[in-house]
């Protein structure tokens, strides 16, 4: 894990509000997310203290879903679709362009922290396909080459 | 003269909010410029509708760029500009031919506007049906006939009336918007083109069924239907259509959404329970029901977007009018989210008792490639694949479950050959494997097992009788798994094997790849007579295994081909072959 | 109350009670791994599947409820064929070994791996009673056995098989040295059973017989009982006194023992099978084999067999000075070294392929050549030369290694006009033996000329009549081998005198994939060979080489093993599942779903990598316990019962009060013994009654040969009393 000491008062308003209602931990933790960018080991500890759910219904429960990290992310975060008309439309290229260009696997950042790679289900652009989400931007019709100007883009702006 | 910008998800990701912001910056009317959402021609995306009162003049393809000859029209009526960007007529009949009830409004009102839908008589069958007794509610829907869009197609009165019955003054109505098949998307168009019309389908029910709690459960990764769904329940309190005494009735109802968190099995009913209630996504053993025992183990109902969607429409006008479509078994219409090697992909709501053809080739327009239509798979990783021989079969539930297909939740993927159907396979197991809860042994280990056959099978270290063992194994896990996730998933396998055993067998016993997808099986080869020495493919060989001059033709070296197919891709003289 | 019907059987159970719950109370077995009373219904395992008439899907019997009228049926073909794909998958996930390999290669299963475990602890007496439940001659076994089990030992891959066979003598010697173990002895059944032939196999069968209760006698044709153990293995490797204290025991048991008597002559088969109610026919191999070497005829060429068996009676042979000994296998290495100690100055191995090949033990070769044996490898005798009858030299010829035959040794082959001449005074022929068959003409034989006897039930074609060992199929092989099979007859024989049927379909058990397993991370520690004397001293006269184990060698050899096998195989229920299907999960074979792994604390100890997921441990914590203390973690295939973050369990609020460990269907929880070195046992659990508090709370207790292994919280009040193990322990009488 990372040693970044986490903010812990930032999550306040969102114990506030959700810790005593029933059934919000998934709320919970996707706005601690929202936050923080991933799940801080001394957020989910802070949660389970003020909702009085054991850490390990915590981890079992971000554990189960894709949506949650518990480490940080690259400042983009490329989420490639792997719906089925994505891949009739080889989105395996573009993953492999990706792969090639920024030299890491799904689930990896580059080393810079500019980039993290998530490969996931549909996103419901099929007729776009292939699509690659970055951030909260959509990209759709994708080719390698196309995919690499949009990365070398988000590369110079982040510069 | 009124600018509507397309601007579904599909629509953005294509461009159109540069679209509107290129608009916004031109001389047009700001207030002339508007939004709607998904038109459903998602191919011809981004698309911007200019109404000059009824007159409609479609653009589609539209870039920033065009915003400025948009706006000389609009000011000068200069048409010249923006000709080639009209929409042909041939595109146009993607709409003309379908039948709209659950999206009748998608692409056409103003989804973050209650007014548009209101004036489009809107929440005009919820104060009908206030008018109502439940029972009569849920007659209506009855005579309707309207199955579960979600997949299985199960009367939706029959769950209502279940619901209805079941003892306990605290009742919920929940929608499962966690539309999860790759290559469905109807939902999510619903949701973000016509938030009000889901709104309203589900205080009907939960009328019909005596549910004060209605629930949305929207998978994560649809942010903007979140948003439009959010902004659109408080329009809706705002205008008390939410809240406590509805249009001044005894009827109340709360709202709330819920968004999921990333698994595909929370689809399944009790798995969505569980999940609304925080915990882990894994099915709940059935009995009890959740007509009986739901949310927080209330009787709850569980319905899906498009079901709801058709809702308003069958109060309105009648359980007749909606049974009178379709067929005798599957009445109504249905929606299609066709995608992959079709030419016009996008949204496509017919009838009952279409054929495939009609769907794929008169609507859809065939394939968008020079080659053959080899298979449609749909009804996602609980589907399956029917391949070109069975086309006209038609549009209903026990003719395509008659295939080994499902009608599922209206993905339709067009493949043509050059998909492999044992890749097509392995695809859908590598996400029902990845997706498996891992409660149930069948599921959890089943599903990895079979993926692994695939995988090998794939890669020319299929043997003898591992198609039996295949289906040996399907058939066990359809028998034993605990959900409806483990229960289908065999279903892609089973049914590639029933139509394209040869391709199977062709894998297996001479390590080759029909489809030439498989790149363990295939070798590229360039074809000297028709290499013009462009250097092309040599230089997007990541590996440098092709070699050559310029205006020579050039060679591969196989021994260094790591088979990305970049080159082939690359090669515009088609000197490059797979075998 | 509701009626249905179950298996064909009319079975009321009251309203709102599961299908699962009726059969219970109908004694009606369906199979679960998930379901406890303990916690809520899960439906995970799916093994309780049902048919009910008129329902299109397999029914859950954990949940799906009776109804008036219904038609079960717990053991359709469609529930069966469902059940086993289940537990073969599950099996092809669950990373483990039931057994350990060396019991596994041990021709009679014997349990090396619980015997060694309780030498390491120091408990000698249980060591023995366990080897004795397979093994009745383990001193003289320990000695002589070329042992399969060190062969399979895994320790190799670190360093060094452990030492089994010396380890077994070593308990064996002690058992020897004090009180003797005699076994329980069963009420007599009047049954009356002969054994013809008193070698390993027919002292087996004898011993194991007795203690079932029947009467057995034991018919020999020599002077003394052990057949080939006494008169084929030279005392130097197995002192005579040791076998007779042995054979003494057995005698303890009540088996009679008769000597001087010979089948043919003295009696029959038939004449023995009139008086008794079975026979079993175990009259060993004791033809030396022929070579077909021309010479074979001269004076002074011997068979191994016969040789060896002349000195053991004191009357040994005519070798000379210059003897060579043909054959590679243990009974040439027991030929030369007794030549040797007999005086001869020059002896010969002549042995058609090289060192490699041998299939002689190892040891035995090393020794022989310190005490001077001359090895002449790739030679095979031409001809034995004589003169005036009497052996004088061999010429050999010389061979080369070719392609592998079918055994997977490299084939030899003659070089082609090389040959040699040696000069000897004897010729000793140890390349095997033969039965007589002149002796047993009464039944079958097969093609190769051994006794057939069926390879399941020894039966023979005599009704009643049973073989088993070196006389029999494929002929003659080693003691262990004779012992598995004459103890696998007993069964056979006992099944057959009560008239029931026996199971003889070997029952699956989950194994480790060899070339999965990391041994990186273990220590190497030297093998200890037990002292032996010098080989000037020793090839001088006969007196036993090997010294034994010290008790602390024996210690600290045995606490060199691995523990491959699983400690819950005696109560493990996913096994006993697995075993009532016909199951071949290799058919699945693939990933693991878990590293081979394991995280333990004081008490309890986790090995994910045999989880089945069952939830019972998960659930248990949470729903009776409240504790929380592991959870599961991700999903799907990869899904793992862990703490949180992956912590371990001291980390946690665990407070150890065992109950997942009670609830595991499997070894992926277990409680550690109160015993230094962990070892599968199978022990005794009794539910027993302690005061804490001043109140009266239920544990379990394991017991093993007398000794209590461990105590379990049964109940609430023993679970949360936060008493640790060793407090528990006290309460404990």
């Amino acid at each position: 894990m990372n040693n970044k000491i986490v903010d812990l008062s930032l999550i306040d308003g969102v114990l506030d509000k959700y810790a005593s209602v029933k059934g919000s931990l998934i709320t919970i933790l996707q706005q601690t997310q929202d936050i923080y960018g991933y799940l801080p080991k001394e957020a989910i500890e802070l949660i389970s203290e003020k909702t009085g759910i054991a850490t390990s219904e915590i981890m079992g429960v971000g554990t189960f879903y894709t949506q949650f990290r518990f480490e940080p992310v690259g400042k983009y975060l490329i989420m490639l679709c792997q719906g089925t008309a994505c891949h009739v439309n080889s989105s395996e290229l573009i993953l492999q362009t990706i792969k090639d260009e920024l030299g890491i696997d799904d689930g990896e950042t580059t080393e810079d922290g500019l980039f993290s790679l998530k490969c996931v289900a549909c996103l419901g652009c099929c007729s776009l396909s292939p699509v690659m989400m970055i951030n909260e931007d959509t990209y759709g019709s994708l080719t390698p080459d196309k995919t690499k100007k949009i990365l070398k883009e988000l590369r110079e702006a982040a510069q | 003269m009124r600018i509507v910008i397309g601007q579904g998800s599909c629509g953005i990701a294509a461009g159109a909010e540069k679209v509107r912001k290129a608009l916004l910056n031109t001389n047009i009317n700001k207030d002339d410029i508007s939004i709607t959402g998904c038109i459903g021609m998602c191919y011809l995306e981004p698309i911007v509708d200019i109404y000059d009162g009824d007159k409609l003049t479609r653009l589609v393809k539209v870039s920033e760029n065009d915003a400025q000859a948009i706006a000389d029209y609009v000011e000068t009526g200069d048409f010249s500009k923006i000709e080639s960007l009209t929409v042909s007529d041939e595109d146009s009949e993607f709409l003309t031919k379908q039948t709209r009830i659950a999206l009748r409004n998608c692409g056409i009102i103003n989804p973050e506007k209650i007014e548009e839908y209101i004036g489009a008589d809107g929440y005009k069958a919820l104060k009908k049906a206030l008018s109502m007794t439940p029972e009569e509610v849920i007659d209506v829907v009855k005579t309707s006939g309207i199955g579960g869009r979600g997949g299985a197609g199960f009367p939706t009165w029959f769950k209502w009336n279940a619901a209805r019955q079941s003892e306990g003054d605290e009742k919920y109505l929940i929608c499962n918007a966690d539309e999860g098949d790759p290559g469905a998307f109807m939902d999510r168009a619903v949701i973000e083109s016509d938030p009000h019309n889901l709104i309203e389908g589900m205080l009907i029910g939960a009328y019909a069924i005596g549910a004060k709690h209605a629930v949305v459960y929207v998978r994560a990764e649809y942010p903007l239907a979140i948003k439009r769904l959010t902004n659109a329940i408080e329009q809706a309190k705002a205008e008390g259509i939410i809240g406590s005494n509805i249009f001044g009735s005894d009827f109340s109802c709360d709202f709330m959404i819920k968004a999921g968190a990333g698994a595909f099995v929370c689809g399944e009913e009790t798995a969505l329970i569980e999940s609304l209630e925080g915990h882990r996504g894994m099915p709940r053993l059935k009995p009890p029901f959740p007509a009986q025992s739901g949310f927080w183990r209330k009787p709850s109902n569980i319905n899906n977007v498009e079901t709801f969607a058709n809702i308003a429409w069958i109060i309105n006008n009648g359980g007749e009018a909606f049974a009178a479509m379709g067929t005798e078994g599957s009445k109504g219409t249905k929606v299609f989210a066709v995608t992959g090697k079709v030419k016009r992909s996008g949204l496509v709501e017919i009838p009952m008792g279409k054929t495939l053809r009609d769907v794929i080739f008169d609507i859809g327009g065939g394939m968008k490639t020079d080659k053959e239509f080899k298979a449609v798979q749909m009804g996602g990783p609980s589907g399956g694949c029917i391949p070109a021989s069975l086309i006209d079969t038609v549009i209903d539930y026990k003719a395509l479950g008659a295939t080994g297909a499902i009608m599922g939740s209206g993905g339709m993927v067009v493949m043509d050959e050059s998909t492999c159907m044992v890749g097509m396979a392995k695809f859908f197991l590598d996400f029902t494997a990845k997706e498996s809860c891992g409660k149930c042994i069948h599921c959890r280990i089943g599903t990895k097992r079979m993926l692994e056959m695939l995988d090998r099978i794939t890669k020319g270290e299929g043997k003898e009788g591992d198609i039996e063992l295949l289906e040996e194994l399907c058939y066990s896990i359809k028998d034993g798994a605990l959900c409806g996730l483990g229960q289908t998933a065999p279903n892609p396998v089973l049914t590639t094997i029933k139509y394209f055993r040869d391709e199977y067998e062709a894998h297996i016993k001479d390590n080759k790849c029909p489809a030439g997808e498989c790149s363990d099986l295939i070798e590229y080869r360039i074809v000297e007579d028709k290499c013009k020495g462009c250097t092309l493919c040599a230089r997007n060989c990541p590996v440098d295994a092709i070699t050559g001059t310029v205006k020579n033709p050039h060679t591969i070296n196989t021994d260094k081909c790591i088979k990305c197919g970049k080159c082939y891709s690359s090669c515009k003289f088609g000197a490059i072959v797979k075998e | 109350m509701i009626n249905l019907t179950i298996n064909g059987k009319a079975v009321q159970a009251p309203e709102g009670s599961t299908i699962l719950e009726a059969a219970r109370l109908a004694d009606i077995y369906i199979p679960t791994l998930c379901y406890d009373e303990a916690v809520e219904v899960y439906g995970a395992c799916g093994l309780c599947v049902v048919e009910a008439e008129g329902i299109p899907k397999l029914l859950r019997s954990c949940s799906a409820k009776v109804s008036e009228g219904m038609v079960v049926n717990t053991e359709s073909e469609r529930v069966v064929q469902s059940r086993k794909i289940a537990m073969e998958l599950l099996m092809s996930a669950h990373d483990g070994d039931c057994v350990a390999p060396c019991q596994l290669n041990c021709p009679a299963r014997t349990d090396c791996q619980g015997y060694v475990g309780l030498i390491a602890n120091g408990e000698y007496d249980a060591a023995l009673k366990l080897i004795k439940n397979k093994i009745p001659l383990p001193a003289s076994i320990g000695r002589v056995c070329p042992h399969p089990c060190e062969k399979a030992c895994r320790r190799q891959n670190v360093e060094e098989p452990i030492n089994i066979a010396q380890l077994k003598a070593f308990a064996a010697d002690m058992d020897l040295n004090s009180d003797s173990y005699v076994p329980e002895v069963k009420p007599a059944t009047g049954k009356k059973v002969a054994v013809i032939g008193g070698g390993p196999a027919g002292l087996t069968s004898a011993y194991y017989l007795a203690q079932l209760g029947h009467s057995v006698t034991v018919y020999d044709m020599m002077d003394k009982m052990g057949g080939m153990l006494r008169y084929g293995i030279p005392q130097y490797r197995l002192p005579k006194e040791v076998l007779d204290k042995e054979i003494a025991i057995i005698e303890k048991t009540g088996v009679k023992l008769v000597n001087n008597v010979k089948l043919g002559k003295d009696f029959t088969v038939e004449s023995l099978k009139a008086d008794n109610d079975a026979v079993i026919v175990a009259v060993g191999a004791w033809k030396s084999s022929s070579m077909r070497t021309p010479g074979e005829e001269l004076d002074g060429v011997y068979g191994g067999i016969d040789f060896l068996r002349g000195v053991i009676k004191g009357n040994p042979p005519e070798i000379g000075e210059r003897v060579a000994v043909c054959g590679g296998g243990n009974t040439a290495m027991d030929a030369c070294r007794t030549a040797v100690r007999l005086g001869a100055k020059e002896v010969y191995v002549v042995y058609r392929r090289t060192r490699n090949e041998m299939p002689a033990d190892e040891l035995e070769i090393r020794e022989a050549e310190e005490e001077g044996v001359t090895y002449k490898f790739l030679t095979n005798p031409l001809s034995f030369n004589g003169e005036d009858g009497k052996v004088k030299s061999i010429t050999l010829q010389i061979m080369e290694l070719g392609e592998p035959d079918a055994s997977g040794r490299r084939r030899p082959v003659p070089v082609e006009g090389k040959t040699e001449e040696i000069a000897v005074d004897s010729v000793i022929l140890a390349i095997g033996q033969k039965l007589v068959q002149d002796d047993v003409k009464e039944l079958k034989l097969n093609e190769r000329g051994n006794i057939e006897a069926d390879p399941d039930f020894f039966t023979t074609s005599i009704d009643g009549v049973f073989a088993i060992g070196d006389a029999t199929n494929r002929g003659a092989s080693i003691a262990i081998e004779a012992i598995g099979e004459a103890d696998r007859c007993v069964k056979a024989v006992d099944a057959y005198l009560n008239d029931i049927n026996v199971e003889t379909r070997v029952p699956y058990i989950s194994k480790r994939d060899e070339s999965t397993i990391d041994y990186s991370d273990r220590e190497k520690q030297s093998r200890i060979n037990p002292k032996v004397l010098d080989p000037e001293v020793r090839n001088k006269n006969f007196d036993e080489v090997s010294l034994g184990f010290t008790e602390d060698e024996a210690k600290a050899e045995a606490n060199r093993c691995l523990e491959c096998g699983c400690r819950e195989y005696y109560k493990c229920k996913l096994l006993k599942v697995a075993q009532r299907y016909d199951i071949s999960p290799d058919r699945f074979k693939g990933e693991m779903p878990q590293k081979y792994s394991h995280d333990e604390n004081a008490f309890i100890e986790r090995n994910t990598s045999k989880c089945i997921l069952c939830g019972l441990c998960v659930r248990s914590c949470r729903e009776v316990m409240d504790i929380h203390a592991i959870g599961l973690m991700g999903r799907g295939f990869k899904t793992d019962v862990s703490p949180a973050f992956s912590l371990p369990l001291d980390e946690t609020k665990c407070n150890n009060c065992g109950l997942c460990v009670q609830l595991c269907p499997t070894g992926s929880l277990t409680e550690k013994f109160k015993l230094d070195k962990q070892v599968p046992l199978d022990e005794n659990y009794t539910e027993e009654f302690v005061e804490i508090d001043g109140k009266k709370s239920s544990v379990l207790v394991s017991r093993y040969n007398g000794k209590v292994l461990r105590v379990i919280p049964n109940d609430e009040i023993s679970r949360n009393s936060k008493l640790t193990r060793d407090e528990l322990f006290k309460l404990v009488k």
